[in-house]
């Protein structure tokens, strides 16, 4: 569903990503894990196709929606407008489907994005990327920021789907316990490569893996 | 009384011409970040198309009509020249807008000479409340009216008008969910351009306009648009009201020669009141 | 040393020039070397201090009326020369004041502001000759020499624009420039070197006036009259073109960006008034060339059109991520 092969992605002459490969299989959740400024973001944002590679290939079978870092909604537009674009490229304006998923989001419908709370707005955020109507859904940070009883919320939603529907996730994740648990196989990027790949269930016992991502006590 | 209701009425039948160039400006910078000296030419545009539609036995309405689909065009091709080519930045492509305005100088030399030209309007007057106005300033009020009502509507309303905002709101996220902001782009600038034609041809009867009068209708618009910092349309609006008012009374007073320095000055005190309120930081251009 | 040669055969060129040429051209490099005073303090706003001055024209006018009317009163032309620079610096110290807190496009509209308002009360003004402006303004002259010919105020001109010259140079290479050279590209990380950003461009800004202003005195002598039509809105946008050609912040591209501008448009000129052409041409000619010449530099050369010719900016700049539709 997503197969990246020797992704080379730079800003000016500063390289952000060198020759990254990745796959995700139909229906897998994958998470990518790393530090700050590794380059997750920068790989999630050329997979949007919002930035283009210097060299290499990405390809992705089907609709990809991103859920980008920090949510990024319109600030000035009601929920229920945050949502109806979020259905620009598939053409679907009917937002119901979001409402029964996340049935707070029509409690708050015509309130402006801007109000809302952390937990709230993901969820905007996660609603919009719905009515794409994707088949692979790139989530940059779920949990940075919020209460962990939305974190499991929000995670209970995507594991439901990818279940229901075979949704493709590419999880990006700084909260590695998180990851470890959705997800099947992960890959560890840092300094713009990717340092370790695999199971998640060996990623955990590797002692560098462990060190690095599960050392201090989240969620 | 009378006298001064009827500065007040041809005064905001002035403001609404203004605020229909200066709506496009905000229009054209919500969505671009783009300040579009090219405003007032496509007022300038359509206006002379108009003088010379009329001229040739093309009947009214139609002759408007055509006028600002021209004006229109040039708002298109305008914006394709500011921000048709990726990475430019805004200030640089004011420059780029600037050499439009100078371009379209050229055009229209060779299309309609330099002298200034007018067009018949509505013609005869009505007394309102003992007050002589003419038809032309009430339908100029009237048509204004009309205009921002439907762009309440289309951007209020639309799906293509809410991405339009969208993209004024959070340009990173509008291309996240799809939306070609460059596009989007290209069409507040036609937007802008249909505005500033509907401004023309509405201004066109009332006063005679010549290739060079972009100047005083952007300076104009840019002044009414600095009351809403440029992002605010009914802030906008509101100034543009009160500029047509305060130089029309001006002039109906006995200091026609400077209205100019009066729209100026205020735009000037209201940009130097806004800068001091400002954080230095939040202000650093892109 | 290539540089110093080069130096030299310019200055011998310019010295030698005005003796070969005849009138109708002395006055096209008359007119070259005021619009090159100015265009190095346009140059020198907008690639040092990153401000866009829409009104340029404005200080080349406070210039021209200074001295036109000292000269006018009574007033020795040298001291009224002289004038003239500090008259346009102290204005634009005047209103640099509240207009330099501006940024970007609020500062490019104000200072066009400026020049429309300036304008408008130069012809209503009766001191200022109204609309017809200022005429019969005597010749310039030192003691007891008076410049009679055209190729004494070529000299003159061009020892202006030595010095515009020499001091622009000074400033670049100050400390306070180099410091100056942060600021055109962020202002944000200049204040925070603890730059003090506000009097720079004020400097800055009052020395790109007299340089104008220098230019304007200098003109008032040669024509002999100052009106308000003598500094439309286009003279201002006219030096933009000239400094955007040259390259932002260098000296000696805008210099050669004032010499590519008034001879192409001399040229065209020339081709408008041959036989069979229209009334409007030379107008027409001139505005299409200013347009298309700003566009085409912005949006292709950014870094101006003198420095890709020689290409010594183009391999030190580098681009920004690519970003796709």
């Amino acid at each position: 569903m997503i197969e990246v092969r020797d992704l080379v992605v730079s800003y000016g002459t500063a390289t952000a990503l060198e020759h990254v490969s990745l796959d995700v299989a139909k229906g897998e959740m994958v998470a990518l894990l790393g530090p700050n400024g590794a380059g997750k973001s920068t790989l999630a944002n050329t997979l949007a196709g919002l930035l283009r590679p210097a060299s290499g290939t990405v390809g992705v079978g089907g609709r990809l929606a991103l859920i980008p870092e920090g949510r990024q909604l319109f600030p000035d537009l009601s929920v229920a407008d945050n949502l109806v674009l979020g259905g620009w490229r598939s053409g679907e304006r009917d937002p119901s489907f979001v409402y029964e998923l996340l049935p707070r989001l029509a409690e708050v419908a015509r309130r402006p994005a801007r109000v809302l709370s952390g937990g709230e707005q993901q969820m905007v955020a996660f609603g919009r990327a719905m009515m794409s109507r994707p088949s692979v859904l790139v989530v940059d940070e779920l949990s940075l920021g919020l209460a962990p009883r939305v974190i499991t919320d929000l995670a209970g939603h995507l594991a439901a789907l990818n279940r229901s529907q075979g949704l493709t996730v590419l999880l990006i994740e700084q909260n590695a316990r998180l990851a470890f648990e959705l997800c099947g196989r992960a890959y560890v990027l840092e300094s713009g490569r990717v340092v370790a790949e695999g199971d998640c269930a060996d990623l955990a016992d590797d002692p560098k893996v462990a060190g690095a991502y599960l050392g201090g006590a989240i969620t | 009384m009378s006298a001064f209701l009827t500065y007040l009425l041809n005064g905001l039948a002035v403001g609404c011409a203004i605020a229909l160039i200066a709506s496009g400006l905000v229009v054209i910078h919500r969505v671009t970040g783009v300040v579009n000296f090219a405003q007032g030419t496509f007022a300038v545009v359509a206006g002379l198309c108009t003088s010379s539609l009329l001229g040739l036995g093309f009947p009214h309405g139609a002759s408007e009509v055509a006028a600002v689909l021209a004006a229109t065009v040039a708002g298109l091709l305008t914006g394709l020249a500011a921000i048709g080519k990726p990475g430019v930045t805004p200030l640089s492509a004011l420059i780029v807008t600037l050499g439009v305005g100078v371009l379209a100088y050229a055009v229209e030399i060779v299309l309609w000479g330099d002298q200034p030209r007018s067009a018949p309007g509505l013609a005869g007057a009505v007394t309102v409340a003992g007050a002589r106005v003419q038809t032309q300033y009430l339908l100029v009020i009237g048509v204004t009216a009309l205009t921002f009502v439907a762009l309440a509507l289309f951007f209020g309303r639309t799906y293509l008008g809410k991405a339009l905002t969208a993209c004024a709101s959070n340009p990173y996220a509008a291309r996240v969910v799809g939306i070609d902001t460059r596009r989007m782009g290209l069409l507040a600038f036609a937007l802008g351009g249909l505005l500033g034609g509907i401004a023309g041809v509405l201004v066109t009867p009332l006063r005679p306009i010549s290739f060079d009068t972009d100047v005083t209708l952007i300076v104009n618009g840019f002044a009414a648009a600095v009351f809403g910092a440029l992002t605010r349309p009914v802030i906008t609006l509101a100034g543009a009201l009160l500029l047509g008012v305060a130089e029309t009374m001006a002039a109906g007073y006995g200091y026609g020669s400077h209205q100019l320095e009066i729209a100026l000055g205020l735009m000037l005190i209201v940009m130097i009141v806004q800068a001091g309120r400002r954080t230095t930081i939040s202000e650093e251009p892109a | 040393m290539i540089r110093l040669v080069a130096g030299v055969l310019a200055a011998a060129v310019t010295l030698a020039l005005p003796a070969v040429l005849d009138d109708s051209a002395l006055a096209v490099y008359i007119l070259l070397g005021l619009a090159a005073m100015v265009t190095v303090g346009v140059s020198l706003l907008m690639g040092y201090a990153g401000q866009v001055s829409l009104g340029q024209g404005a200080f080349y006018a406070v210039g021209a009326y200074t001295a036109a009317l000292l000269a006018l009163n009574g007033v020795p032309p040298l001291a009224g020369l002289v004038a003239a620079p500090v008259a346009a610096a102290l204005f634009a110290v005047v209103i640099g004041l509240p207009l330099l807190r501006l940024r970007g496009h609020h500062l490019a509209f104000a200072t066009l502001a400026t020049q429309l308002i300036l304008l408008s009360l130069a012809g209503q003004l009766e001191f200022t000759g109204g609309d017809i402006g200022l005429q019969a303004i005597p010749q310039f002259g030192v003691g007891s020499v008076e410049f009679g010919d055209a190729a004494a105020y070529a000299y003159l001109t061009w020892f202006g624009v030595a010095v515009v010259m020499l001091l622009t140079h000074n400033v670049i290479t100050s400390r306070p420039g180099r410091a100056l050279r942060a600021l055109a590209t962020s202002e944000t990380a200049a204040a925070s070197a603890g730059i003090p950003v506000g009097r720079y461009k004020l400097t800055v800004f009052a020395l790109s006036a007299a340089f104008a202003g220098l230019a304007g005195g200098v003109y008032c002598f040669y024509t002999g009259y100052v009106a308000p039509g003598s500094f439309p809105v286009l003279i201002s946008i006219q030096y933009i073109v000239m400094a955007v050609v040259g390259g932002l912040g260098t000296i000696w591209g805008a210099v050669a960006g004032a010499a590519a501008i008034t001879l192409l448009v001399q040229g065209l000129d020339q081709l408008a008034g041959l036989p069979g052409m229209p009334s409007y041409a030379p107008s027409v000619l001139s505005y299409a060339v200013y347009a298309l010449v700003l566009i085409v530099v912005v949006l292709f050369l950014p870094q101006g059109l003198v420095p890709a010719l020689t290409g010594r900016l183009s391999r030190t700049r580098t681009d920004p991520p690519v970003e796709t539709r």
